[in-house]
């Protein structure tokens, strides 16, 4: 169903921000405001998606103005880059379209003590070896098997648990967001089946855009904050991107299913069923917290699981410890979640409930969540374009706290459908285009490097212009890619 | 009979059939050629069975694939070959498989999830038509 465009109004509010004003229509509680400028909102409005972020202003409780971020695309319910605060105390809602199918999605920076010179000549190998031993794709276990009593610690205790098995240390505690574990998580509001699909996925990457790619530092733009991240021209780094896989989803599925006639309960009105919701404060409202925040932990734990894959296979391959490698964690971030945090909203501190579906945590300097090391430049945040393209390193600012939540925004964003990327590359081989490119790229599928080709995705560096301009997070580091593995 | 379209970031699939019973059934085999890109491939060696309890026919077709999903996720199965019958209790399905073999099987992609969007079972002049996204 080809997506009709958005004929609603959306007036311009300053180089980087378009406003949906509340009269457009007569149940938004705010206003939307979608962070783009003039190259980007004329995609924007080829959709529904502005429509999406109109609906969501609907929701009980919402505070400011629904927003969304300059990858925003359509979305189930919510859009793609759509961010949300809702106030417990004011009959705020959570809903589970607002975190996404894949809760934690996220991505983490790995870097390593080796320069490009020293990978190049043997990039092949490190990439082949990385295939074969990180399971990627569909239907693809992994070497850890967790039983459900396991699996229940785990996502109660996040990445702790693993440093207790040994598969993680102090320091890779101390640099996951939320020092990986979302506090108040309730394993017991999980179903045997979502604990089913989870026993043997643990520490896999899956497929769809999910991937682990080896990139160099091609440009740094903020030598403070890159040196803070450790960060310097030349380096390997590693960018893992996964989330919760089929534990993650069914948690949402199951809720979607419990919350089908909720909000008719409460008497709230939705203009999208996809919106589904449920009262914070009420019994269906923790039960979804409950086993939202038990499945962020489990993807804290996969992703963990994955950087300890790529240790060992860079230790087998260069026949050094990780640790003489220098493969240290930079940070680990979520990009599909629900939190609560303390923002100023109209002179007052107030405790929300932020939905970040396709958006990302970008607190600035001096805030007290984040690590002694990174206090004094902001959070890093990292932004994943396309496998062709480039990456970003960026730093929270300032700007994010005023006006969007303290977030920014989370990838490039889909340009093109899955059916019309295959179409596009049909009677071509997007690896070896890539490997012309001076990329090494390996997937279990052509089709799936097909839908996943460079030419799916918009211009990330549009993307992070923005967010740069506008405040949200500023530009530290571009990151080449120069291999990858994918589902 | 199915179809693919595109959406977006994900997949949608159009079944048309002359019945209810065989909709779903083709709907199933729709789901296993997302899953895989050569279903012919798949031979039916072990059967399992699916009860889907309820009425609503929307309801039926997202709670049967879903759980078709589960299946192949937990134990790998790829199923093939489906006799389904609807009475007033809801849908039984006999399906027929095998597992996984990545040797044999090409996988094409991993799908989270069934979703509400846009998800419709109607009849129509000549027969019965679904169409459903599915998360990629």
């Amino acid at each position: 169903m080809p997506a009709a465009r958005f004929q609603g109004t959306l007036e311009q509010v300053d180089e980087t921000c378009f406003r949906i004003p509340r009269s457009y229509m007569p149940g938004m509680r705010v206003e939307g405001l979608i962070y783009a400028d003039e190259r980007l909102i004329e995609e924007v409005k080829s959709g529904q998606a502005p429509q999406q972020v109109a609906n969501v202003a609907y929701l009980p409780g919402i505070q400011m103005a629904s927003l969304a971020m300059p990858d925003i695309h359509w979305g189930y319910g919510f859009c793609i880059g759509g961010v949300c605060a809702t106030d417990p105390e004011q009959d705020g809602v959570i809903s589970p379209g607002g975190v996404g199918y894949d809760i934690n999605c996220g991505v983490r920076l790995v870097r390593t003590g080796l320069a490009e010179s020293e990978v190049t000549g043997r990039l092949k190998g490190l990439v082949d070896e990385l295939f074969r031993s990180i399971p990627t794709g569909v239907g693809r276990t992994g070497k850890y098997s967790f039983s459900h009593q396991e699996l229940k610690r785990m996502m109660s205790e996040g990445v702790s648990f693993l440093r207790g098995r040994g598969l993680a240390t102090d320091d890779d505690v101390e640099f996951t967001e939320a020092r990986g574990c979302i506090e108040d998580a309730e394993p017991e509001c999980v179903s045997e089946r979502a604990l089913e699909r989870g026993t043997r996925q643990c520490g896999t990457v899956g497929s769809g855009n999910h991937f682990v790619e080896v990139q160099v530092v091609d440009e740094v733009v903020d030598e403070a904050a890159a040196a803070a991240f450790g960060l310097k021209r030349g380096m390997v780094c590693v960018l893992i991107h996964s989330g919760s896989r089929g534990l993650g989803y069914q948690v949402c599925d199951d809720a979607l299913r419990a919350l089908r006639d909720t909000p008719a309960r409460y008497g709230v009105e939705l203009p999208d069923r996809q919106l589904v919701c449920a009262p914070i404060k009420g019994p269906e409202g923790r039960q979804y917290l409950g086993s939202m925040r038990s499945a962020a932990n489990f993807a804290f734990c996969n992703r963990q699981l994955i950087m300890w894959q790529t240790r060992e296979v860079f230790e087998r391959f260069f026949g050094r410890s990780w640790q003489q490698l220098e493969m240290e964690l930079v940070y680990d971030i979520a990009h599909n979640i629900a939190k609560f945090e303390e923002h100023l909203i109209e002179g007052r501190r107030k405790r929300v409930c932020v939905h970040r579906k396709g958006a990302t945590r970008a607190f600035p300097p001096g805030h007290p969540e984040l690590p002694a090391r990174y206090r004094p430049v902001g959070q890093p945040v990292m932004i994943p374009g396309d496998m062709g393209r480039a990456s970003w390193v960026l730093a929270g600012a300032p700007g994010s706290m005023l006006k969007t939540f303290g977030t920014t925004c989370h990838g490039a964003g889909r340009a093109m459908s899955r059916t019309a990327s295959v179409k596009a590359a049909r009677g071509r081989r997007i690896d070896r285009e890539l490997l012309e490119a001076g990329i090494i790229a390996r997937a279990r599928s052509h089709r799936g490097l097909a839908e996943e080709q460079p030419a799916a995705y918009k211009d990330v560096d549009l993307v992070v212009d923005v967010v740069h301009k506008a405040g949200l997070s500023t530009k530290v580091a571009r990151m080449r890619p120069i291999g990858v593995i994918k589902g | 009979m199915f179809e693919f379209f595109g959406h977006t970031a994900d997949l949608g699939l159009r079944v048309t059939a002359p019945d209810l019973e065989s909709l779903l059934a083709e709907a199933a085999r729709g789901l296993l050629a997302m899953l895989v890109d050569n279903p012919q491939q798949v031979q039916v060696t072990s059967t399992v069975e699916v009860k889907i309890s309820g009425q609503d026919p929307v309801y039926l077709l997202f709670d049967f694939l879903s759980e078709l999903l589960v299946i192949f996720d937990t134990r790998h199965l790829l199923l093939a070959d489906f006799e389904v019958e609807v009475s007033g209790d809801g849908l039984h399905a006999r399906a027929r498989g095998e597992q996984l073999d990545p040797a044999r099987h090409r996988l094409a992609h991993e799908v989270k999830a069934i979703t509400y969007h846009g998800l419709k079972v109607e009849k129509t002049d000549d027969g019965w038509l679904a169409e459903l996204i599915v998360d990629i």
